[in-house]
């Protein structure tokens, strides 16, 4: 049994000495079905040897656990790069297999439609090229329906492979004794083109579906990007460049400004203010200092830190969230797809209907009673299946994902596109997806004695100062006073000083300002007595927004209010779709006051604040649990798991990549009123694919008597190619047609 | 900021990587060496304000090392 050995070449982690080497080769080397060990201590590797039938990869490695080693077997990396190729190689087989059955189909059907088989030989020339199609090309609908039919299960394979079978015994059978018919009065009609015909253009549909399905593992290659491959630790008082991998529990890792956190952990020195956004969602980097936790892949603002690692590798809160996104798309059922609910009703209903026939023919019919009733019996069971009942479910799917494109929708997967129409709820996320997720200064509200010539005076530097600031708000402050004031001129600042985490002082034109928090005026003892500016300052602890303070010497002049603001037309989109029967629920990492201030301003009921990435996916599959059809709609990565676990995940196209690959549905401007044309081109697809399978099945249905004999007394028929041929014309035209008219449909 | 010398077993390159999670660890440790080319293996740990030898030999000792103060 030579394949059934394994070599594999790996690094282990958690070796210390020589010794250690000894004690895992030989603790490694006694497992049942291990061949061989070597364990150089040296490049710390392993190279083991074992039989695969008696041993995995997984359970070396549990085992070198046990004693406190570890190894490292194919990378998070190289499992996608598998699953990629695995899915690529079935595109390609799927398109070798297309490519025959079209080539070999095209002078099957030449022969029987045009040349109507006057050539020499048509049957067996039919014959030859059409086993390559049925047992090649087709060979998964014979599988599938066997693999189904064992569980009593049936479905469109089923009625396929029932049909083109039975086509192709009874065509094999005329083919080489056509003398059996003849001799007893029946004309020998072979059926291979149906056959072939119905195979090539299912699978043409499946391929067509196939291509426009996305691909479920780039999402976790995008957040695997998010880890970077170099990293610089300082170990043993050096600083030295180290892969990632190599970092461990308790290094400690250096973070450049602007530079991307390698690993969770704690600030062990530096203080920097952290874009979290991919995480938590939320819009404006958050101070840190010393002993404060910071997260693998997000970003360093302007400080240099030293962080201690607490969690490396698979540990890590982004490498769980990669986990939960898998577990989400791996646990995700398949929708049945209504075809398949049709077959399975269809399928039963025809084998009766041909046994029903048969016995007709058996008990009443004419001379010879038994030939007639198998043949009635084999022609219905042909015409049943219909040849656009493939093209029913892709042409459809295509035209709606073309017709969505242009208005900017981009539709991923077809699942998402049945499925949206059947949602009741579609739960929402705060930041970037209800809101721009970029904060703005919204108003400057001004102490009573301010005179009012003065305040652009004020302005003037407010914005000289912030020119100065190291704070991620700045920038808001600053385009904001640049939109407001006409003619803004920016001062000379002296002795500005930044206060990490509270704000900063400078001087301005011979005056000391204050401008920061609450904390950052008491600390330079700046209060005010004024009562707007209290009355004002009460009012808006309820609301969304941040205050930032100005004091000149100890007197507060002004603050400013700064709010990541609700995109236009939100509100009018939840009461549209409260109107088709779906109802928004808000959920966000965000506070409870900001929450509900901006759950009240977009005209939401239900919301849940404070929550973390893993308890957006929770709500969702409660909500599922209730019987609810779910979409949802969010931006971050924190969003990424709800995402895949909604029945429908709908993603803002400005939003991270993560959240884009794990959604079936990307709005591309991010705009979230085009929920509402979504959720209308879905109910339109969903139509069209109706309308399509009954176009499919319909000239198939009017066949089928006319296949179990009832024209027979009249024309002596049974069944004729020519209808079976017609029905298969006219039910492809039908359903191209049909599916062309929703490209259109707004 | 106050600097101890120790003399430890802290022999190559991995002994410091199986030490350094437990030095790292310590809240008021700046920065540490292990000199290993010295035949004491003099270890070398700045805090950053009072030094407290105690919680240094704790944690190399729990890391498997000999160490005692210079």
């Amino acid at each position: 049994m030579e394949e059934t050995i394994k070599n594999i070449k790996t690094s282990v982690t958690g070796m210390t000495c020589a010794a250690c080497a000894n004690s895992l080769e030989t603790f490694l080397s006694e497992l049942d079905g291990v061949d061989s060990v070597k364990i150089n201590y040296a490049d710390q590797s392993a190279n083991i040897s074992f039989r695969k039938d008696l041993i995995s990869e997984d359970v070396l490695n549990d085992a070198a656990s046990k004693i406190g080693y570890g190894l490292i077997l194919g990378t998070a990396q190289k499992q996608v790069e598998q699953t990629e190729y695995i899915e690529e190689e079935r595109l390609n087989t799927l398109k070798k297999k297309l490519i025959i059955a079209l080539t070999l189909t095209t002078p099957i059907f030449v022969i029987s439609m045009i040349l109507n088989n006057s050539i020499a030989y048509a049957n067996e020339i039919s014959l030859v090229l059409s086993i390559p199609v049925l047992f090649y090309s087709g060979n998964e609908f014979f599988i599938n329906a066997y693999k189904r039919i064992r569980h009593g299960q049936m479905n469109m394979d089923t009625l396929v492979a029932l049909s083109t079978g039975i086509a192709f015994l009874y065509s094999l059978f005329n083919t080489v004794y056509p003398e059996f018919l003849i001799s007893r009065g029946l004309e020998p009609h072979v059926y291979f083109e149906s056959a072939v015909v119905i195979i090539s253009l299912i699978l043409l549909g499946r391929y067509l579906e196939e291509r426009a399905k996305s691909k479920t593992s780039s999402s976790i290659k995008n957040l695997i990007k998010l880890q970077p491959s170099v990293v610089t630790i300082f170990r043993n008082g050096e600083e030295t460049e180290v892969p990632v991998e190599e970092v461990i529990t308790g290094d400690l890792v250096i973070i450049k400004p602007g530079g991307r956190i390698p690993v969770d952990g704690k600030i062990k020195k530096g203080e920097t203010y952290v874009d979290e956004s991919m995480i938590t969602g939320e819009p404006i980097p958050v101070f840190k200092t010393k002993k404060d936790q910071v997260f693998t892949g997000t970003i360093n603002g302007n400080g240099t830190l030293r962080v201690l690692a607490t969690g490396v590798g698979n540990d890590t809160l982004l490498s769980q969230i990669i986990e939960m996104v898998r577990n989400a798309q791996a646990e995700k059922p398949k929708v049945q797809k209504i075809a398949d609910k049709i077959a399975s009703v269809f399928v039963p209903v025809v084998i009766l209907i041909a046994i029903f026939s048969a016995a007709i023919w058996y008990f009443v019919g004419p001379q010879p009673e038994l030939t007639h009733a198998v043949s009635v019996l084999v022609t219905v069971l042909i015409i049943a299946c219909p040849c656009a009942l493939g093209l029913a479910t892709p042409t459809a799917l295509m035209a709606g994902i073309g017709n969505g494109a242009e208005q900017g929708i981009l539709i991923r997967n077809a699942d998402s596109l049945e499925s949206l129409q059947k949602s009741n709820i579609l739960v929402l996320d705060k930041t970037g997806t209800i809101t721009e997720g970029k904060p703005r200064l919204k108003e400057i509200i001004w102490a009573g004695n301010v005179p009012e010539e003065d305040k652009v005076y004020y302005k003037n530097v407010f914005l000289s100062i912030e020119k100065e600031s190291e704070h991620p708000l700045g920038k808001a402050i600053i385009s904001g006073f640049l939109k407001d004031l006409k003619n803004p001129e920016v001062f000379e600042i002296e002795n500005s000083q930044n206060v990490p985490g509270k704000g900063m002082v400078a001087d301005c034109k011979g005056s000391k300002y204050v401008i920061g928090n609450l904390k950052m005026m008491d600390d330079h003892d700046a209060f005010t007595n004024d009562p707007i500016i209290k009355a004002k300052h009460i009012e808006y602890e309820r609301r969304a927004g941040t205050k930032v303070y100005m004091a000149k010497g100890q007197e507060v002049l002004c603050f400013a209010v700064i709010e990541d603001m609700v995109k236009p037309g939100v509100k009018e989109t939840i009461k549209q779709l409260r109107k088709e029967g779906i109802e928004a629920e808000m959920l966000t990492g965000d506070n409870e006051v900001t929450a509900k201030a901006v759950a009240r301003e977009v005209g939401i009921e239900h919301y849940k604040a404070n929550l973390l990435p893993s308890d957006k996916g929770k709500t969702i599959k409660e909500l599922q649990s209730r019987n609810f059809k779910v979409a949802m709609a969010g931006d971050g990565i924190n969003d990424a798991e709800a995402l895949a676990l909604a029945d429908t995940g709908i993603a803002m196209g400005t939003g991270t990549d993560i959240a884009i690959d794990s959604a079936g549905i990307i709005l591309m401007k991010g705009d979230l009123s085009k929920v509402l044309q979504a959720v209308k081109l879905s109910r339109n697809a969903s139509k069209t694919i109706k309308q399509n399978l009954f176009w499919a099945f319909i000239y198939n249905i009017i066949a089928i008597p006319i296949a179990a004999g009832v024209l027979y007394p009249f024309t002596g028929w049974l069944l004729s190619p020519m209808i079976a041929g017609a029905a298969m014309a006219f039910s492809s035209v039908s359903v191209v047609l049909n599916s062309l008219f929703l490209r259109n449909k707004r | 900021m106050e600097s101890i010398k120790f003399k430890t077993n802290i022999n190559c390159g991995n002994c410091i990587k199986s030490v350094t999670p437990h030095l790292n660890d310590l809240d008021d440790v700046d920065f540490w060496k292990v000199d290993t080319d010295n035949p004491d293996k003099v270890l070398e740990v700045t805090f950053d304000d009072e030094a407290n030898e105690e919680e240094v030999i704790k944690a190399v000792e729990k890391a498997g090392f000999n160490i005692e103060k210079i």
